[in-house]
């Protein structure tokens, strides 16, 4: 994409003032993306994206210059802006560039920009039949496939130079079920990093058939219930919880700026000792998984939590650098547009042995928790709140009536040590995780697991 | 380089017979400085241009775009959204707006803007972080302290003779603060939004963002209680972005708003006066033409509690039919994709009751300064929410002990019909304007 000696003389030209070490993040991505709605192609859009960034830093301080052209000129000039943020010191130094081979976390079979658009079409009029099949309550049905190319280079001054490949697929479905004046809506979106090969284990009929029946479902839903109470959160969803939760104040950057509740914690229990928490960047074709970063660190798989004591953060260059320790390969940025934040890849809670049938069975009074619609949290306090999309009450260890309109809310160390049974269970979810205005694709992951007592807020008293 | 007006004849002149096609393009430079810990934390330039074309071919739409494409590359772009557009269904209701007049806004440049350098730029984020740090014992430190600015260009063309393009330039503020006591953190957070960086006040940016996060430290969780509630506008703007997209008459067309139906009823009280316009030049969304060329407006989307319609773009309207014009409410989110509907400046009209007599009027009550899970714990087509929040107790017409793991749950009409007073203490969040709202009577669950 770019010149190995026009790259150098970018990063010299970063370091005019010094700095610690400079950076060029170059790009270009090429993405597909098709929306059918009420049974007809709405929108084919294709996009050719093309950008480079510009990084110097000094300690945790940076500068960060990008530009949509590659030639020497607009490159040069992202370099002296770049560099305006250091004073004045003595240039410094770049090291010879040296290729480094990534480990080829993210193979392709079969490459989504060679298959025709009709084809593509095709899978969505599959999502729209299916889910139109599941019941006559369903009312619409929106299906959206969008696939990207992703080329990248990243060469720093200390000697790195690292191109990767990131080939992304996803396919959504969205579906809304009406009863009368009740309306209720379902959604599925399996991901990942890879070729359309995906799309084997994971059918556009199978998607389409799981939003139609959780939209189907929730049509029988009463309000949840207000209150403490036992919850016992499904495979796959216990992840999201815990990336919101939990995973944000363990990012790095939150960490130095005294914003994590969790600062002083390493090394003791601020979870349940039933809880195994891993951050995994090299998991084969994951969402969030990668070679290397968007800093040119290798991938890695970070423990977070053994036996619910804690291991460490989640650490970028700069801050582990500051900290003193080695960098954990989660520096991500959404594009050439963005400087490198300290991210999550792929966070999971690691199954445990409980038969995850037995977990409901053994629970008195509860909710179960299947889908979760996201949530927010404040890293500094831990406080937490999830919106429940898809929940339903335990009674009697029995799975009962579904509910809706419930929220999860909480802080962090209180629920994550009040989990008192985890299953063998695990499943993953993926999703486009938000921080600083980038959006980083990320996975998640659990088994089914109980949170023995944590507050529902719901309409029903 | 080509000049954006270039690269947008370019793709014109590569229309097809019985093709309609616009061209839209954009450029704009963007510069932000954050301090930390005295120093610059971060110092970000961007400088960015695109491209996006839109074919409709037989009542057929595709789009295809590039990031600075050269003259080819222009060319190249029409001939993808071409053969998307061949991939599409064919939708008699879609078809380009036709031009009219435009009376254009030059208030929204700010020529002296450019003026300010990167080194002043640098002093103004380091004096707001060091003025933030020193004003309360307990905030020794920020999350965020950020200075901004932005200028950008838009362009659009098309072969039905739409022609329009403006420059606006833009500035902004933001603190999250973090307050310590014991082993407590609060985070407040403020920011505001001006035409030029100097044009913003910083220190009350600062001041607010200190009191946001102090007034919530030794924060407790109340018992579950129907109360009165207050949403200061922090937590109000939360909720108009709920109901902006529900107000969206592509959400509506396709069934997908608690509101399709209700056009000439009542859907709330009195007090509630919701407008969008893109005319009123004191709110961040101002601009002269919407996504698609067409001139912005005042749409008064509910009078006293009355719906009177929806947002539309041409698509919308013209899919509408009883005559329903395009309110100019065409919104892109840049040039990667094809207008859809969206707001302008979206703002709850400001009430008569000034903010300590909302207080009285709400004793026994809470104030609520924020709220969480918004997007996820609210149902633009059931109405339905459940959201968290933080808050003060309202005790004797003041701001009392501080609030937190609580949670709202209601319906938008039951909220809309109960609010019973809005304040004059009216500002924008982005593009989204409110005053303080009372409302009558809510659940907070806490416990």
């Amino acid at each position: 994409m770019l010149d190995p000696e026009l790259v150098a003389d970018v990063l010299r030209a970063a370091r005019r003032h010094g700095g610690d070490f400079s950076e060029v993040f170059a790009e270009e991505r090429s993405s597909t993306s098709i929306r059918l709605d009420d049974g007809t192609v709405e929108e084919l859009t294709t996009g050719l994206d093309r950008g480079a960034g510009v990084r110097v830093t000094r300690g945790t301080s940076y500068g960060y210059a990008y530009s949509n052209r590659l030639d020497r000129d607009s490159l040069l000039e992202a370099a002296a802006a770049a560099s305006a943020a250091l004073a004045g010191d003595a240039p410094g130094a770049v090291v010879d560039l040296t290729t480094v081979q990534g480990a080829g976390t993210n193979t392709v079979q079969r490459a989504a920009d060679e298959v025709p658009a009709a084809t593509k079409v095709a899978w969505l009029r599959e999502v729209d039949e299916v889910a139109r099949g599941v019941s006559p309550e369903v009312a619409q049905v929106v299906g959206i496939y969008g696939d990207s190319l992703q080329h990248r280079l990243i060469a720093t001054s200390d000697g790195r130079w690292v191109e990767e490949d990131r080939p992304r697929i996803r396919l959504v479905a969205q579906v809304v079920a009406r009863r009368d004046d009740v309306i209720q809506t379902g959604w599925d979106g399996p991901a990942a990093c890879a070729g359309v090969e995906f799309l084997d284990l994971h059918p556009p009929a199978v998607t389409a058939e799981r939003a139609a029946r959780r939209a189907v479902t929730m049509l029988d839903s009463i309000p949840a219930p207000a209150g403490e109470m036992a919850v016992v959160v499904a495979d796959g969803c216990g992840g999201v919880l815990f990336h919101e939760a939990v995973g944000h104040p363990l990012e790095a950057d939150a960490v130095d700026k005294e914003a994590s509740v969790y600062r002083d914690l390493v090394g003791t229990r601020c979870a349940s000792e039933l809880v195994h928490g891993v951050d995994d960047a090299t998991i084969p074709n994951g969402w969030g998984s990668y070679d290397f970063d968007d800093e040119g660190e290798p991938s890695r798989r970070t423990t977070l939590f053994t036996e619910g004591v804690l291991h460490g953060f989640l650490q970028d260059r700069l801050r582990a650098a500051k900290m003193g320790v080695l960098p954990t390969g989660n520096g991500r940025r959404e594009s050439y547009a963005h400087p490198p934040i300290v991210r999550m890849t792929n966070t999971n809670i690691l199954p445990g042995d409980a038969d995850p049938e037995a977990i409901v069975r053994d629970t008195d009074r509860g909710v179960y928790v299947t889908g979760l619609g996201g949530g927010q949290v404040n890293p500094a306090s831990g406080d937490f709140v999830f919106g429940v999309s898809e929940g339903f009450l335990i009674e009697h260890g029995e799975i009962t009536t579904p509910v809706r309109g419930a929220n999860l809310i909480g802080r962090a160390i209180e629920v994550m040590s009040s989990v008192d049974v985890v299953g063998s269970d695990f499943d993953t979810w993926e999703g486009v995780c938000g921080k600083d205005g980038q959006g980083a694709p990320v996975g998640s992951g659990s088994p089914t697991l109980r949170i023995a007592r944590i507050t529902v807020g719901g309409t029903g008293g | 380089m080509a000049d954006l007006r270039e690269l947008v004849g370019v793709a014109l002149a590569s229309a097809g017979p019985g093709e309609q096609l616009e061209a839209f393009a954009e450029e704009g430079l963007h510069t932000e400085v954050s301090a930390l810990r005295g120093e610059v934390e971060g110092m970000r330039f961007a400088e960015s241009r695109g491209l996006g074309v839109r074919v409709i071919f037989e009542d057929r739409l595709g789009y295809a775009w590039a990031a600075d494409p050269t003259e080819d590359e222009v060319r190249d772009v029409v001939r993808r959204a071409r053969e998307n557009a061949a991939l599409a269904e064919p939708d008699e209701h879609q078809g380009l707006p036709e031009p009219g007049p435009i009376e254009p806004m030059p208030e929204l440049f700010r020529p002296g803007s450019a003026d300010i350098t990167v080194d002043s730029k640098v002093r103004r984020a380091l004096d707001l972080e060091a003025y933030t740090v020193s004003r309360d014992p307990r905030v020794t430190k920020v999350d965020l302290a950020q200075i901004g600015d932005s200028v950008g260009r838009q362009v659009v063309a098309s072969t039905l003779g739409i022609d329009a393009e403006y420059t606006q330039t833009g500035a902004w503020v933001v603190v999250v603060t973090l307050a310590v006591d014991g082993d407590e953190t609060q985070t407040g957070y403020s920011f505001r939004l001006a035409r030029g960086l100097d044009e913003l006040d910083q220190e009350p940016v600062a001041d607010e963002a200190v009191d946001r996060a102090v007034r919530m430290l030794g924060a407790t969780k109340p018992d579950t209680a129907r109360l009165p509630v207050v949403l200061d506008p922090f937590a109000a703007s939360s909720f108009l972005g709920v109901l902006a997209g529900a107000l969206n008459a592509e959400n509506v067309l396709k069934g997908r708003s608690l509101f399709a139906d209700l056009v000439g009823q009542k859907v709330g009280a009195d007090p509630f006066t919701l407008v969008d316009d893109g005319r009123r030049l004191d709110g961040p969304g101002a601009c002269p033409f919407d996504g698609e060329g067409v001139a912005s407006s005042r749409t008064e989307l509910f009078t006293a509690g009355r719906l009177n319609g929806f947002l539309h773009n041409a698509y919308t309207a013209r899919r509408a039919g009883n005559g329903q014009r395009s309110t100019g409410n065409a919104k892109r989110g840049g040039y990667r994709g094809a207008p859809g509907v969206g707001t302008s400046n979206f703002f709850l009209e400001a009430g008569p009751r000034s903010w300590s007599d909302l207080l009285e009027a709400a004793d026994g009550g809470v104030l609520i300064q924020d709220v969480s899970g918004v997007h996820s714990g609210a149902n633009p087509i059931s109405g339905e929410f459940s959201v968290g929040a933080t808050g003060l107790r309202i005790t004797g017409g003041h701001l009392g002990e501080p609030l937190r793991e609580m949670t709202i749950a209601s319906t938008l009409p039951d909220m809309l019909t109960g609010i019973t007073a809005v304040g004059s203490d009216f500002r924008f969040f982005s593009s989204v304007g409110t005053p303080s709202i009372l409302i009558g009577e809510m659940t907070l669950a806490g416990v």
